[in-house]
């Protein structure tokens, strides 16, 4: 009975480790509930440390015409040319990648930063879930993002009426339509519903997975079965450093896919 | 659990305005400058790499010329010797060949000369003889032998023994 009651705290206990905290301060804008809540601060928290991070790491960028990067500049340009040249121009291609790559790079930047600040306990003493990016509201945010980027990329490069005009390919009998025109509709749409769900769910699942490996000295009260707990934790915590790290550069990867065949049309 | 699939318009909200702030700011005063400055320093190595590649090559082909031109004045020398050579033996066959036709003329005339000198003194001789022998035979036979058929019967006679 006891142990019972014990489970349900348990699973209330980790829902809220990893769902969004109440309101912590209420705000409201033309009728909008735009209260701050603990995924807001960690949001701001990791786009801060992004801009602050790029704008002092490339100072020499905008002063010097030919610069050489040092120390902290030397990793910030590994990660803009692995962006730039290994993930936007091969999808995008030369022609368009220096208009996406910043868009892509504030994907990357951004969804990593967030991603590695929700593996750090020390956030957790607020009270909710530290990963932004294991909130659906904001992966789906992003996802759209990268939705109206590829309506974006195909109008600029084939003209608005061109890029609709995609969804129905040349040199297909008139009754494939039928079936091709709603495909490719609902593939615009679930493209990014996938983006959304990807990124939530696994920044979500590794916390449980922690929370509910950590439980059993809780429930058993036994500190012995805390080495056991900690010891599985320490193992699960460097496969989140890898999950992190991939979940970020799946959803840029993906995203400028998306965006690289809206303007390279294969059929 | 309908907590984690919350729809929630102010996260979403402040989503998109962090997003679009970081994307601005950085995009302005970080992404681009650094692309481009990537983007010029790989066409200052590639141009680095074609100008090397290409003074390695202008090195190779002068290199390929000089030597060229070194083998040809090598074979311009040779030539030059070996015409030299042949035109010295020429002169030496046609100075050996001037002497030795001087050396054979004057051999030539000495012998004429001789034979000439010899000739001579054979015909005084012979003369000389005649008179001898005319006048032994004169003085043998007591009476002058002065008549032309004598004469000319001894000289006979005496051109008998030059041909025997």
């Amino acid at each position: 009975m006891a142990a019972e009651e014990h489970g349900e705290n348990i699973g209330t206990i980790i829902l809220h480790h990893v769902s969004n905290s109440e309101t912590l301060v209420p705000l409201h804008l033309f009728g909008l509930d735009i209260s701050i809540t603990k995924h807001v601060i960690m949001l701001w928290l990791a786009g801060a440390l992004v801009t602050t991070g790029f704008l002092l790491g490339t100072r020499r960028y905008r002063k010097e015409e030919q610069p050489i990067p040092s120390g902290f500049a030397n990793f910030l340009e590994f990660v803009v040319d692995f962006i730039h040249n290994q993930i936007v121009v091969p999808n995008v291609g030369r022609r368009y990648a220096l208009f996406w790559s910043p868009l892509i790079l504030a994907f990357f930047t951004l969804i990593l930063t967030a991603n590695f600040l929700g593996l750090i306990p020390f956030f957790d003493l607020i009270p909710g879930g530290g990963t932004a990016t294991s909130n659906i509201n904001v992966t789906g945010s992003l996802a759209f993002v990268t939705f109206m980027a590829v309506i974006v990329a195909g109008s600029l490069a084939h003209g608005v009426i061109g890029h609709w005009r995609n969804m129905a390919p040349k040199g297909v009998p008139w009754p494939v339509l039928f079936i091709l025109v709603p495909i490719e509709l609902l593939g615009m749409v679930v493209r990014p519903f996938a983006l959304t769900m990807r990124l939530a769910a696994n920044m979500t699942a590794g916390h449980i997975a922690m929370l509910a490996i950590l439980a059993p000295i809780f429930l058993m009260a036994n500190a012995w079965v805390g080495i056991g707990s900690v010891a599985l934790n320490v193992g699960i915590n460097f496969l989140e450093i890898i999950v992190a790290l991939v979940q970020a550069y799946v959803f840029t990867l993906l995203s400028s896919v998306f965006i690289g065949a809206a303007i390279h049309v294969e059929h | 659990m309908e907590q984690l699939v919350r729809f929630d318009p102010g996260l979403i909200f402040w989503t998109w305005t962090t997003f679009f702030i970081v994307l601005a700011i950085l995009a302005w005063k970080a992404w681009r400058p650094m692309i481009r400055a990537l983007e010029k320093r790989e066409a200052r190595i590639h141009n680095a790499l074609e100008a090397a590649d290409k003074a390695r090559q202008e090195s190779e082909e002068l290199t390929a010329k000089v030597q060229e031109d070194i083998r040809q004045s090598r074979q311009e020398a040779q030539q030059i010797l070996a015409n030299a050579r042949s035109a010295a033996e020429k002169v030496r066959i046609d100075l050996e060949d001037a002497a030795k036709n001087k050396a054979d003329e004057l051999i030539t005339k000495a012998h004429e000369q001789i034979d000439a000198e010899r000739e001579q003194a054979l015909r005084e001789i012979r003369a000389t003889v005649v008179d001898l022998s005319l006048s032994l035979a004169g003085k043998v036979l007591e009476r002058n032998v002065t008549t032309e058929d004598n004469k000319k019967l001894v000289e006979e006679s005496l051109r008998r023994i030059g041909k025997a």
